[in-house]
């Protein structure tokens, strides 16, 4: 589904902080992404969630090339996929409902659509009693399910998600790990970004390992044991 | 928030606020500007254009029966050429009264030697022939000096010529410099909504729905600012032709508007709306053209 071959990143004049990066996401699979702080996998990241155009190297991404694929195309493609951020990049000024909604609303769905969606949604991650807050009230995993809500309200083909669990305690971290788990199992392809090891081993799926801009472990893209 | 925009730009963490304010400033130059131009062009041609419907011709003879006999001469010949509808001499006490922002009130029996001016009204503006008429009149009454106002009015309306096109370079520059305001406010704003941007073109969301967002609030800082300039500027033309009106005469009250004439002001806003709105797009699109 999602070919890298070869990518390498630079910053402007800047050194490189991808070099030959070569690996393939099946439909389906799910990955996690680890490697130290500094070892590029915010920008391997990036250039999955279509937020930069890599320096070299070829991206096949659902059947299409990325280095010629014209501007104009790529809000469709990134339709189709959801990003979980680190920080959670919730609109301060929205409430959860609002929040959640906003992929749809770029969509063009109907309003009654978009509120059976987000209401079922939100219920389904435990948020059923906070739809209406806004994210100021809201605790750190509430926020992170917002969050992932946002991420997968469209049914997104590709989920990426930047250390999901940075900022919640270890409880929250197994049900959100959870959640992506389930995610998975309907066929969203996913890859979490991680420094966490027990929750790499916890869950069992394969690993792409980032070190100094290289990846130094590349496995074969498979779907996660369903029963895990 | 469920209209055809759709609007994540927050409400509270505006720094815009003095925006319409600035426009509103600038809207109110605008509108004297353009308002004084258009005023004293048209003023000026209906003003002109009853000036050609007259002529003065000035008897100037030193002795007294000899201005009088010239002066029938030149009435006789006056009222008999075609196109004249008609002479009629000024009385003493009228061209005292034209002398006396120079002369102050001379009394009338002061001995000044005064010519006898006779007031000449055409039927329309070509209807004589000025030079062939000036030949006749000195030929009938020596003394006779035939004065058609055009070498002063065309002075009037070169200078005329000259405040308009200066009037017109102000609302220019007036127009540019709201476009240069509306484009460092536009920044300022995108920088500001960076991150909520970032965010909405990552999920998808074309260029063309992130700038509506700005269209809109735009839209609307062109529109107020736009009516908070024309109220004004049309109260103060409003009081500035009420004291005109008390104070002048001629040349003064021919270019003084009549307030139901600026009618046209109440488009203003509107213009000034869609200019702002159309700055902040091209602003906010090629902004969004750095981002991949």
């Amino acid at each position: 589904m999602i070919t890298f071959e070869n990518v390498g990143m630079r910053y402007d004049m800047g050194a490189e902080v991808l070099k030959d990066v070569s690996f393939s996401l099946d439909r389906g699979s799910f990955h996690f992404l680890v490697g130290p702080s500094g070892a590029g996998k915010t920008t391997l990241l990036k250039l999955l969630y279509l937020a930069h155009r890599p320096s070299r190297g070829l991206i096949n991404y659902f059947g299409r090339d990325l280095m010629t694929l014209e501007r104009e195309a790529l809000p469709r493609l990134r339709r189709r996929i959801g990003v979980v951020f680190q920080d959670f990049r919730l609109f301060d000024h929205m409430s959860a409902f609002e929040n959640v909604a906003l992929p749809l609303r770029i969509q063009g769905a109907k309003k009654a659509q978009v509120a059976d969606h987000v209401e079922e949604l939100l219920s389904w991650v435990g948020l059923e009693d906070r739809m209406h807050a806004r994210p100021a009230t809201l605790s750190g995993g509430e926020k992170q399910r917002v969050a992932i809500a946002r991420a997968i309200i469209n049914k997104p083909d590709l989920l990426v998600a930047d250390e999901p669990t940075g900022n919640v305690d270890p409880e929250m971290s197994k049900r959100l790990m959870h959640l992506f788990v389930a995610l998975n199992r309907e066929g969203t392809t996913t890859v979490v970004a991680t420094h966490d090891v027990d929750l790499v081993k916890s869950i069992g799926a394969p690993v792409l390992k980032l070190k100094k801009g290289e990846l130094t472990h590349v496995p074969g893209g498979t779907p996660v044991d369903p029963g895990a | 928030m469920w209209g055809r925009t759709l609007q994540f730009l927050p409400t509270q963490k505006q720094r815009e606020g003095l925006l319409p304010w600035v426009i509103g400033v600038m809207l109110f130059l605008c509108t004297l500007a353009l308002v004084c131009g258009i005023a004293l062009g048209s003023g000026l041609r209906n003003w002109s254009a009853g000036l050609t419907t007259n002529l003065t011709v000035q008897i100037v003879a030193e002795e007294a029966d000899a201005r009088a006999a010239q002066t029938d001469a030149a009435l006789t010949l006056l009222r008999a050429t075609p196109g004249i509808e008609a002479a009629t001499v000024l009385a003493e006490s009228d061209v005292l009264a034209l002398l006396s922002p120079w002369l102050g009130d001379v009394p009338f029996d002061a001995g000044l030697p005064l010519p006898t001016l006779i007031d000449v009204q055409l039927t329309d503006p070509g209807a004589v022939h000025v030079e062939g008429l000036k030949a006749r009149l000195i030929a009938a009454a020596p003394g006779a000096q035939l004065d058609d106002h055009q070498a002063w009015m065309s002075r009037v309306l070169d200078l005329a010529s000259v405040v308009q096109m200066v009037l017109i370079g102000i609302v220019a520059m007036v127009v540019l410099s709201t476009v240069a305001i509306v484009i460092f406010g536009c920044r300022a704003g995108l920088a500001t909504h960076r991150e909520s941007i970032e965010i909405m073109h990552l999920m998808g969301a074309e260029d063309s729905m992130i700038s509506r967002a700005f269209d809109e609030r735009y839209l609307m800082h062109g529109l107020k600012g736009g009516m908070v300039g024309v109220l004004l500027a049309a109260g103060t033309l409003y009081f500035v032709v009420q004291l005109a009106r008390e104070m002048g005469q001629g040349l003064i009250t021919a270019t003084l508007p009549e307030m139901t004439s600026l009618a046209w002001l109440a488009l203003l806003p509107i213009f000034s709306a869609f200019i702002t709105m159309f700055t902040a797009r091209i602003t906010v699109r090629r902004a969004l053209l750095e981002l991949m």
